[in-house]
């Protein structure tokens, strides 16, 4: 092993408010540092928005016969909802961690294409720009988030709302194309030459491999768009069956993407929880081979899933069954994965600290998603259950029992690397127990409420048995994670009011990006530490027992 | 033709067993996951082990353990799907169907082509036959679903689609449509009523009738301003020049408990304040305010609360 003495490093801080032409910087900046951070402000922003949304659906739904919003509101709230959750908060979450992360982790200074980074961040931001637009022009979109024609056509919804929704998600497909780009190249062509591709950080790993995804699964969504606002603005018939167009047409579209978009969004959050595992269990991740390669399974069989979300349009039992294996194949290695994170805290020293408890937390409920999404692989009970609140539950177990914690895990364990300074442990775990007991309670008792009958979307129920006091405590457990998440902005806002005191490596953990100072510097690297096994840090820190050498 | 046949295992409950033997796999899983994750966080917290634990790298032998376990799980459940879907969905080649429901924004269509029938939202079935529904939508894509009585299947412009429903107690079953369809969805809700054979037989015979006919005055009225007032641009009623489809055919609404698909019960004063005002009462309605003096209104419901 080669000598090594770190270099002193200038203190070049990051652009800021503060310092002359910040505030340019914010507009101008190429930096992956700098648009890694505006990704996640974004991200942060609209998760306000898309979170008082969600409270106003789940107020609106406390008991039965509510009239505190219009029905007519209440669609263009829920669609707005999915739409902003999944395309202006999870994907920004996760695509601005890897915009900071992965030339961090993998010793590169920037992107490969650092004009292509603010491209897609700003590509992004527009198309929820024009989202939103879409209230002063009439009204938001108003055909759920998955917009099926030909409720989403011309005949049957004519305010501009499916227009800007329509143009917002192609320019936001755009930048996650663009991000997917980068990410691929980043990772190919930047790495330290010391790096090979079986040393990547799983984190890293993941990332690459969902590059992939989103660039195959993306062009399909904007292909669809781009069909239905032909359909809109140019009278085509691509989903009008009245005039020859196929209403089915657009689902295979729109889940074809929307499959794979799942793992997209379930993939980085895997990556996070197999750095923050690993970490604070003081141990290598168990069987690194076998999560890297079940990655890459539940990649390509992502592709072949899609119809799973379409048992009961009346597709035949053949074609059925294929689907339903192969959703039922993917489970297996998601399960594995699942069974690494556990094996990697076998016989560890685990440290119980926030980023840990979010990635228990995620194991757990992950899990429970992981499993109640297995029965919708089981066709027959799918025709029972799909479009009910049990499926509700699902996707809120999948988005928020996992790539969520997975995300609240990665920012409590980056945030000192991102800005310098830990967030409190006391606030943390306020947030924690109340946005996780709230979740919980939100989510569990859903699986309930589809299995007696409550469809989904609705914007009232009749007083049925059961009904009003579950729904009125999935409620309560709304306003304990709004609670929770009122406790995390104070829990930043106060943080980032205090000095910088974060030395570069506060977690003692193992990867590139925690040999730069806290906040790395404009330049990352000045000079890249040695890197011959996955954890050249550990290496350094145990000359006398380094990790197998793999180069 | 009626497929008649007795049935060991109706389709609900072969779905139920499914989802049985699907909880408790899932259970046991899940159960075990969180069992030693509490367990290794006791166990192998920093507290207790503060030393440096052994760096291994995980076995290759739990993992193919592991896997091919998972693999067996999930063998099972793929022969248990397929074989349970060829049970619950198993439509003849030339399907000939009992009752045909067309989804309408906001409400059903129920046609019995065997006996010629039409209604809306008010849908009756014999107790202990399996029948056959095809499901078609006139606009939007609708679902149909009444839990207790079969499985779930969309109804989508342009497609035709089948399914079984069977009920093997004498009742009222209630459903939803299952799929997003607009602004009134949460109020298309399903009322299936299901009658002995020979209940089920007089009420087919009831809505044969002709239409009713009264002295009245105020139905005589009423009848006039259904006609002239444009209601029969959507409306029909059996027997009249009057046939078209955009609204439930009202030939035997009377006969009706309920009315707006499920959601209002079907009496005067009811019905008094939806003449008046549509919106109001069911918000997205496409059904037209057309401002009725009270005199008409009287009429109206003299006359539409008279086809019985």
């Amino acid at each position: 092993m080669s000598l090594y003495i770190k270099m002193p490093e200038e203190n070049e801080p990051l652009p800021s408010l503060k310092r002359a032409r910040g505030k340019l910087l914010w507009i101008s900046s190429v930096d992956h540092k700098q648009l890694g951070i505006m990704y996640l402000w974004l991200a942060l922003f609209f998760f306000i928005i898309g979170g008082l949304q969600a409270m106003i659906i789940r107020a609106q739904l406390s008991w039965p016969e509510n009239h505190l919003v219009s029905p007519e509101m209440y669609s263009q709230i829920f669609t707005m909802h999915g739409t902003t959750m999944i395309f202006l908060v999870l994907m920004p979450a996760l695509i601005g961690l890897g915009t900071y992360l992965i030339p961090l982790m993998i010793g590169a200074n920037d992107m490969a294409f650092p004009r292509l980074n603010a491209f897609s961040f700003w590509m992004t931001c527009m198309g929820g720009v024009l989202l939103y637009f879409s209230f002063l022009a009439g009204g938001g979109p108003k055909a759920g988030w998955f917009n099926y024609p030909p409720l989403s056509e011309m005949n049957y919804t004519s305010t501009a709302g499916v227009d800007y929704y329509l143009v917002g998600l192609i320019l936001t497909g755009i930048g996650s194309i663009g991000a997917a780009l980068n990410f691929v190249t980043t990772v190919l062509c930047m790495r330290s030459p010391e790096m090979k591709l079986n040393m990547l950080p799983l984190f890293v790993w993941m990332m690459f491999v969902n590059a992939f995804l989103m660039l195959a699964a993306f062009p399909l969504l904007n292909s669809g768009l781009f069909l239905n606002l032909l359909d809109r603005q140019f009278d085509a018939h691509f989903f009008i069956p009245s005039s020859g167009g196929s209403a089915l047409l657009w689902q295979h579209f729109f889940w074809a993407f929307g499959h794979p978009e799942v793992y997209i969004l379930a993939l980085p959050a895997f990556g996070i929880i197999s750095e923050v595992i690993p970490v604070f269990s003081r141990r290598p991740i168990f069987g690194y081979k076998f999560v890297a390669a079940s990655t890459v399974a539940i990649a390509l069989l992502s592709y072949s899933v899609w119809a799973h979300h379409m048992f009961t349009v009346g597709l035949s039992n053949a074609v059925n069954s294929f689907f339903a294996i192969s959703s039922m194949l993917i489970g297996i290695p998601t399960g594995l994965k699942v069974i690494n994170w556990i094996g990697t805290m076998y016989k560890g020293s685990i440290r119980l600290t926030i980023p840990m408890f979010f990635a228990i937390a995620f194991l757990i409920d992950f899990t429970l998603g992981g499993l109640s999404g297995i029965s919708f692989a089981i066709v027959p009970i799918d025709w029972q259950l799909t479009d009910t609140y049990y499926l509700v539950a699902h996707i809120h177990y999948v988005f928020l029992g996992g790539s969520l914690f997975g995300i609240f895990a990665g920012i409590y364990y980056w945030f000192p690397k991102i800005s310098g300074r830990k967030l409190s442990k006391r606030l943390g775990k306020w947030h924690f127990w109340l946005f996780v007991i709230g979740f919980n309670l939100t989510f569990f008792l859903q699986h309930i409420l589809g299995m007696i009958g409550m469809p989904r979307r609705i914007y009232t129920y009749p007083d049925l048995p059961y009904w009003k006091v579950l729904n009125l405590f999935s409620s309560i457990g709304a306003f304990f994670m709004f609670t929770g998440m009122a406790v995390f902005f104070w829990n930043i806002y106060t943080t980032l009011k205090k000095p910088r005191t974060v030395t570069s490596n506060p977690w003692n953990a193992w990867t590139l990006e925690w040999a730069v100072p806290s906040p790395p510097n404009l330049k990352n690297f000045v000079e890249i530490p040695p890197v011959h096994s996955r954890r050249p840090l550990w290496d350094l820190d145990h000359p006398d027992k380094p990790d197998k050498r793999l180069n | 033709m009626t497929l008649t046949f007795s049935l060991e295992t109706t389709n609900v409950e072969l779905i139920n067993n499914l989802f049985i033997y699907f909880l408790v796999v899932a259970a046991i899983i899940f159960f075990l996951v969180v069992f030693y994750i509490f367990y290794y966080l006791y166990k192998y917290n920093s507290e207790k082990r503060p030393d440096l634990p052994e760096q291994r790298e995980g076995s290759v032998k739990v993992e193919i353990f592991l896997t091919s376990l998972a693999t067996t799980i999930t063998a099972v459940f793929v022969y248990l799907t397929i074989s349970t879907m060829g049970k619950v969905q198993n439509i003849p080649e030339n399907p000939e169907p009992f009752l045909q429901i067309t989804g309408h924004q906001w409400w059903w269509e129920a046609k019995y082509p065997n006996s010629g029938v039409t209604t809306a939202n008010q849908i009756h079935i014999p107790v202990g036959k399996k029948v056959l529904l095809q499901l078609n939508s006139a606009d939007v894509i609708h679902s149909w679903w009444v839990p207790e009585l079969g499985r779930k299947m969309d109804m989508i412009p342009g497609n035709t689609n089948y399914m079984w429903l069977y009920a093997d107690k004498e009742g009222e079953y209630l459903g939803t449509c299952s799929e997003f369809c607009g602004q009134a969805h949460a109020r298309m809700r399903i009322r299936v009523t299901a009658q002995n054979p020979k209940d089920f037989e007089a009420w087919q015979t009831q809505q044969l009738k002709p239409v009713a006919t009264s002295e009245n005055s105020n139905f005589i009225e009423g009848k006039r301003l259904f006609e002239q007032k444009t209601c029969t641009n959507c409306h029909a009623i059996n027997g009249t020049p009057y046939q078209a489809n955009i609204g439930p055919n009202l030939t035997h609404f009377a006969s009706r408990k309920r009315f707006l698909a499920d959601m209002k019960i079907n009496n005067k004063e009811n019905l008094k304040e939806w003449l008046e005002d549509p919106q109001k009462v069911k918000s997205g309605a496409h059904m037209p305010n057309f401002i009725f003096s009270k005199k008409e209104l009287n009429a109206l419901v003299t006359y539409i609360h008279n086809l019985k």
